[in-house]
């Protein structure tokens, strides 16, 4: 067993965990951070996608014992920086995801998001093919990625002022035009 | 969750400390580099190490420089994000950075080294699979075992080299600088990997710290070709790299094809690019003599059932994508992927 | 079906949709994206130990005897169980029982369940797993249904000797044929026919979530299970058969549910292992499968092998369709009894067949145990279907799409094998597709390696077969109204990811005038929740949302006769809409709907309703004729366009138009995910995944590395479009979105591969090395010589 001082979303903590856990494993089991999900073990699904110095990486093939002294987010530690910053709400990307339904399960966006997170700060401006390009190392298994997509450009659309392209199902109406309220059916 | 086995871990601040660590523990030992294929690996039980070494925090094995004769100097440690993306590499080594960018998916490349890829386990259906899939089989003789599945009665491991970067390197003659209990030793990439799949490296107990990459003339080309099943995450199930070094007037001064993710040696492709030399850019002559350089390739490679992808396929798309990568290394296109 | 449960698709007030129809968020969407959301892995209780399960190695032996002495007494180790503590047998279909919890005698795949063990962490379990000895006898073991069906012993599940004496079945799991009409009179009498050999290979649903299930066992003998599955209700009466407990004792909670598809619908071994695990140790006890347990927990599409004829008059009119089917169903029954079914039943549409004859047999084989999988037993049929469709379009020298408008079977009809449909807007999701992909002018023209194609399919929105037969309510609600302003839905219905529970906030905010986010949902709770069936047949949106309506009018009709009473007008005057009540006659007068609820509990005491639903008398009168009776059936049509390498014999998806006829979309944005993900999923069983086992009957790569399910590289551009007919009987109109629009993702491409370069795939999955074997063969053969195409009957082709 070892101590490892850990700075996780913003937070300083010790934490014992021997050295072959993983930081999946330290986060789900020992800080109670079970934003970050496990899929499929071993590097295979994204799903435990954390950011490493606000670079995605996979928690799963990560030694915890690796990741002391560096900063590591979760996607519980998207809306409190946020709101840190002066923002409002939860990240816009976390807006965004929920503004076009693409949070079905859900199992696989807490990474998706920091994926897409980590991109919009490298890039504000990505391309469709660069924003498929930034995702592929994230599995998502009911959206076919398109209502995903669209979050991502809606976020750049909206840090752009510009107004995001419609979806094929709504001809005639873009329904992500305005901001939403707080879920209801007003917008 | 699968589980990791337990080990202790151990970090070394310096070269001269890993390496100690290293002899120390000899074959009770694994290094840990980005951890993206030995993590998985351990979790399959097909290392359980009593001590793993992790070498992040070597300071000799980190940076890319370029040394005054143009020598590429790249660290073991760095990453397969950062090398697809540094300018350096894009311009002296094109199929090096086209291959890292293609490794993987992105997380991975961001975690995964230079180091690591080609120190990379040999693979195989038969042999990356868990403790338990491994037991209900009977194990194969890669690991625990006695027979291979490959080949019914195989008296030897094929399990198949499934480096992308290996190809690229050894089209660029890049060198690999290791040290040991021995000291510092430099050799050739090709004359790293071995015919054994069990165990594809001539050098054992070793640390791989620098990848040196040659100086390459004004009109040198590269591209690296890659056949996976998905457009991102799978390990290849052929990989070509090309090179064509021009003259200022557009002849082919020199060529290298070579081929991963057959068998448990990467391949250099001798014959096939004989046809490719003395050609010239925009002449049918060069056109002719890339359908010839595939139709060698075809001859020379045998991919065996090894890694998913039926062979027969694999082997069908040899010359397919050797000539596609020849081209698009003359027109300074690649990587040759299918998204 | 009383009146409770028809309400017609418009709103009984004048100022029509206020929330129905408009893109709502969802109701844990912002959960989910914070974090937030708990899934069961990630519930822990104080002083819980970890179970691991023990897995046969062996494809079909019989158990000589388990030695777990030495486990036991590996400190940290808590208990062992094996078949012997569990031998009650159960299955999901209550007519085909034949699951244990752990193996009893025999092991029947690679996988099989066989011990478990409960300990203080998963290191300990695992370690204690490697010091169980399982003696085995190998058994011949069957991996090829054909050799299967061909050899009646050994037995996977062997009968007694009076049961082999009465009816030997051998390996058979099912056997239906059914026929409707005279079908060889009609082939007789056709102007053509095309006959020709499909094949589906399998496929599993590879939810995200790996299965996890929790349980606590109270010193007051209630056991509590949370478990990631869709059918709380099931698993409830399974874990109170197999443990002997009533089932008022019993309670299954669905936390957040990682993706299901199907592959969550079965009774798992996890959950009686942590059940028992918890009740012999007086601790909690979790499971969690690692990502290779999901893959032998399985139930994912059975592979079929399909030999289709299909006749047709000179004009195109369909005269009959005949179908033998060849079911590989693995280890064991599952749904395997209603899938048979399903594989034949589920055909009869959108097209009108005069005469249709089926014969399906499912055979059991020594695999992970096949079930259901989105689009449950139709998908595999609708493939053959579709692609042999566009061979007879070919023949007849017709247009593929006018081919199937002219045998549009129209709305408010009865299929040949009796099954009623009612709204049916198949013709306007054609004429959607067709000018969303620019049909007319694209199609044939668009050179050599691209191509176009199109297919249909139909689907159920619900069954009115439960399944196990009783006369109560398929789907049950409460509702609770207070002083506070909020409405809570009690229902058990389960959400899965496709926004069930944002569906019941939107009918109850529509309905009772309520702003969204005032109207919270509990579900898939089987202590604080009515009984309903659960997340499968696409039934929950149809029954819970009818059911819902139903309580809704109740609460309304008192919201409506306090206020009415307070303002002293008359009822008619009152209008509720988005958290305000206001006076028809003038709107200038106006109360906050949380008063309104204050007036309507001072009036009526504490305020609660129940609604429920139940499906109308449906279906054929014969043996299984309920089998896929649906009180609506949902339509869809695909267009696909395709690209073929032929050099490297790939083919990539560039677009996809789905039109797809939900009756009302409740909420568009929702749909259009399950239009999306729907074809997603289809296009990835087309052309990359395959479930299958190697020549040791060993899982050929469990692990989403080796099961390859596409990236956001590997999916094409989904264009949903929708179709709304307004079903008589649906809620608002509305009919399923989730299943439906898988079906024709697969033959379409089979279909565009032919426009792109002459050849059909008939045989899935649609491989590069598949595609250039094809490719070569057409450039050995004469064009058409090669076709599977033969005449039956008088008539020859045109």
């Amino acid at each position: 067993m070892r101590v490892l001082e850990l700075e996780v979303n913003g937070d300083r903590q010790e934490v014992a965990a021997p050295a072959h856990w993983s930081l999946l494993e330290v986060l789900r089991y020992r800080l109670g951070l079970t934003g970050s999900k496990q899929g499929c073990d071993k590097g295979d699904c994204g799903a435990c996608t954390v950011l490493l110095e606000g670079q995605p990486v996979l928690a799963c093939l990560t030694l915890a014992a690796l990741c002391a002294g560096k900063r590591v987010t979760t996607i519980e530690g998207l809306m409190p920086a946020h709101l840190r910053a002066g923002g409002t709400g939860p990240d816009p990307v976390q807006a965004a995801f929920d503004r076009c339904g693409a949070l079905q399960c859900g199992f696989c966006q807490p990474g998706m998001m920091l994926s897409a997170r980590a991109l919009l700060d490298a890039n504000p401006s990505p391309s469709r093919a660069e924003i498929r390009a930034a995702l592929a190392g994230n599995l998502c298994r009911c959206t076919g990625y398109t209502q995903i997509l669209q979050a991502v450009e809606l976020c750049i659309a909206e840090a752009a002022g510009s107004e995001p392209a419609a979806p094929a199902w709504a001809p005639g109406q873009n329904p992500w035009k305005a901001p939403c309220g707080n879920g209801d059916g007003r917008t | 969750m699968l589980r990791l086995p337990a080990f202790e871990l151990r970090e070394p601040r310096s070269l001269a400390e890993a390496v100690a660590l290293l002899s120390e523990h000899g074959e009770s030992a694994q290094l840990l580099a980005g951890g993206t294929d030995l993590v998985p690996n351990m979790k399959h039980e097909l290392f359980t190490p009593k001590v793993v070494i992790a070498l992040a925090g070597v300071p000799e094995l980190h940076g890319v420089r370029v040394e005054p004769d143009g020598t590429l100097v790249l660290g073991a440690l760095t990453t397969l994000d950062a090398l697809a993306a540094d300018a350096r590499v894009r311009a002296r080594a094109p199929a090096l950075a086209q291959a890292a960018s293609l490794v993987a998916g992105p997380q991975l490349r961001r975690m995964g080294t230079l180091g690591g890829n080609v120190m990379l386990d040999t693979r195989c259906q038969w042999y990356n699979q868990t403790y338990f899939w491994r037991s209900a089989l009977g194990f194969c003789l890669k690991k625990d075992g006695t027979v291979c599945h490959v080949v019914a009665g195989g008296a030897n491991c094929v399990a198949a080299a499934s480096n992308d970067t290996a190809p690229a390197l050894m089209s660029l003659d890049a060198r690999l600088v290791l040290h040991g209990p021995a000291g510092r030793q430099e050799l050739p990439i090709e004359e790293l990997y071995t015919a054994d799949g069990i165990h594809n490296k001539r050098v054992r107990g070793a640390i791989l710290a620098e990848v040196r990459v040659p100086p390459v003339p004004e009109g040198h080309r590269g591209a690296y070709g890659k056949l996976r099943e998905r457009g991102s995450i799978d390990f290849p199930l052929l990989g070509i790299a090309a090179r064509l070094d021009l003259s200022p007037a557009g002849e082919v001064r020199a060529a290298a094809l070579c081929a991963v993710a057959l068998q448990a040696r990467p391949l250099r492709l001798r014959k096939a690019v004989q046809p490719l030399l003395g050609q010239r850019t925009g002449t049918p002559g060069l056109a002719a003599a890339i359908d010839a350089a595939a139709e060698l390739a075809h001859k020379q490679c045998h991919p065996l059932d090894n890694v998913p992808g039926e062979a027969e396929y694999r082997r069908e798309m040899v010359p397919v994508y050797v000539r596609r990568t020849l081209r698009a290394a003359l027109d300074g296109s690649g990587p040759v992927h299918h998204v | 079906m009383s009146a409770r449960d028809v309400h017609g698709p418009a709103p009984p007030w004048s100022e029509g949709f206020r929330v129905v129809g408009r893109a709502q968020r969802k109701i844990d969407g912002l959960a989910k994206a914070t974090g937030a959301a708990l899934y069961t892995d990630d519930l822990v209780l104080p002083g819980m130990l970890h179970a691991k399960i023990l897995r046969s190695t062996q494809a079909h032996a019989r158990i000589r005897a388990i030695d777990a002495a030495a486990a036991l007494a590996l400190p940290g180790v808590h208990a062992v169980v094996t078949g012997r503590d569990m031998p009650v047998k159960y299955g999901v279909i209550p007519w085909t029982p034949d699951e244990n919890a752990l193996a009893l005698d025999k092991v029947r795949f690679v996988g099989d369940e066989v011990a478990a063990v409960a300990a203080v962490d998963e290191d300990t379990a695992n370690a204690a797993l490697k010091l169980i000895r399982v003696d085995y006898e190998p058994l011949r073991a069957f991996l090829d249904p054909e050799e299967a069906l061909a050899t009646p012993e050994p037995q996977i599940h062997e009968q007694t000797p009076e049961q082999k004496a009465k009816e030997p079945r051998g390996n058979v799991s099912k056997h239906v044929r059914l026929e409707f009409g005279e079908v060889d009179a009609a082939l007789a009498g056709s102007d053509v026919a095309v006959e020709g050999d499909y094949e589906f290979h399998g496929t599993t649903h590879t939810p995200i979530e790996p299965h996890c299930a929790l349980a606590q066992y109270g010193a007051d003998g209630v056991l509590t299970v949370w478990s990631s599955t869709q059918i709380t209700h099931y698993v409830q009466k399974a874990l109170a058969r197999v443990l002997g407990l009533p089932e008022a004792r019993v309670r299954v909670i669905q936390p957040c549910l990682g993706g299901a598809f199907g592959g969550k619908s079965d009774p798992f071994a996890l959950e009686f292992v942590v059940a028992k695990l918890a009740m012999l140790t007086g601790r909690p006890v979790k499971c969690l499968w690692t990502r290779e347990e999901v893959f032998y927990a399985h139930r994912g599409r059975h592979p079929m092998k399909l030999r289709y004829r299909t006749a047709a008059k000179r004009d195109g009119t369909l005269t009959a369709v005949d179908a033998r089917i060849l079911i590989d169903g693995g280890s064991y029954s599952s749904f395997g009894l209603v899938t048979t079914y399903y594989s034949g039943q589920l055909l009869t549409g959108p097209y009108h067949f005069p005469t249709y004859r089926f014969d399906s047999t499912r055979v059991f084989t020594n695999k992970p145990p096949c079930g259901p999988k989105r689009g449950h037993g139709s998908v595999q049929p609708r493939f053959a279907f579709e692609v042999q469709l566009d061979e007879l379009a070919e023949k007849l020298g017709l247009d593929p799409l006018e081919l199937r408008r002219r045998n549009f079977q129209g709305e408010h009809v009865k299929t040949v094998n009796g099954q009623r449909v009612t709204s049916n807007g198949f013709l306007q999701c054609l004429e959607a597709v067709e000018r969303a992909s620019r049909w007319k002018e694209r199609r044939g023209r668009l050179g050599r390696g691209r191509g176009l194609g199109l297919a249909g399919s139909m689907y159920i929105s619900g069954t009115n077969y439960p399944v196990y037969p009783n006369p109560m309510p398929q789907a049950g609600v409460q509702l609770k109204l207070d002083r506070s302003g909020l409405v809570t839905v009690f229902t058990g219905g389960n959400d899965i990811g496709q926004g069930s529970n944002t569906i019941a906030r939107t009918i109850v905010a529509e309905e009772l005038g309520l702003d969204p986010a005032d109207v919270r949902v509990v579900a898939a709770d089987t202590d604080l929740c009515p009984v309903d069936l659960g997340a499968y047949s696409s039934r929950v949106t149809f029954m819970v949302g009818n059911a819902l309506i139903d309580a809704c009018r109740k609460a309304r009709a008192k919201l409506v006769t306090a206020l009415a009473e307070n303002w002293k007008v008359a009822p008619e005057r009152i209008a509720f809409a988005l958290g305000r009540a206001t006076d028809r006659a003038d709107p200038a007068r106006s109360l906050d709907m949380r008063a309104v609820l204050q007036l309507a509990e001072a009036r009526f005491d504490t305020l609660g309703e129940t609604g429920a639903y139940n499906t109308p008398q449906l279906g054929g009168d014969y043996r299984g004729g309920t089998i896929g009776a649906s009180p609506a059936y949902s339509f869809t049509a695909h267009v696909v366009e395709v690209t073929v390498d032929e050099e490297t014999g790939r083919i990539t998806v560039e677009n996809c138009w789905i039109a797809h006829d939900c009756g009302r979309a409740l909420n568009p944005m929702l749909v259009a995910g399950q239009i999306e993900g729907s074809a997603y999923m289809g296009i990835a069983e087309a052309l990359l995944e395959d479930h299958g086992v190697n020549r040791f009957g060993l899982h050929r790569g469990p692990s989403l590395l080796d099961y390859r399910i596409p990236t956001s590289l590997d999916t094409p551009e989904l264009h949903a479009l929708i179709v709304e007919s307004l079903d008589p009987e649906g809620p608002y109109g509305a009919k399923e979105a989730g299943e439906g629009p898988l079906h024709p993702s697969i033959p379409a491409i089979s279909n565009a591969v032919h426009d792109a370069v002459g050849v059909r795939l008939r045989r899935l999955p649609f491989t590069p090395a598949r595609v250039l074997a094809e490719l070569r063969a057409a450039r050995a053969e004469p064009r058409g010589a090669r076709a599977a195409v033969l005449s039956a009957g008088g008539g020859e082709a045109c």
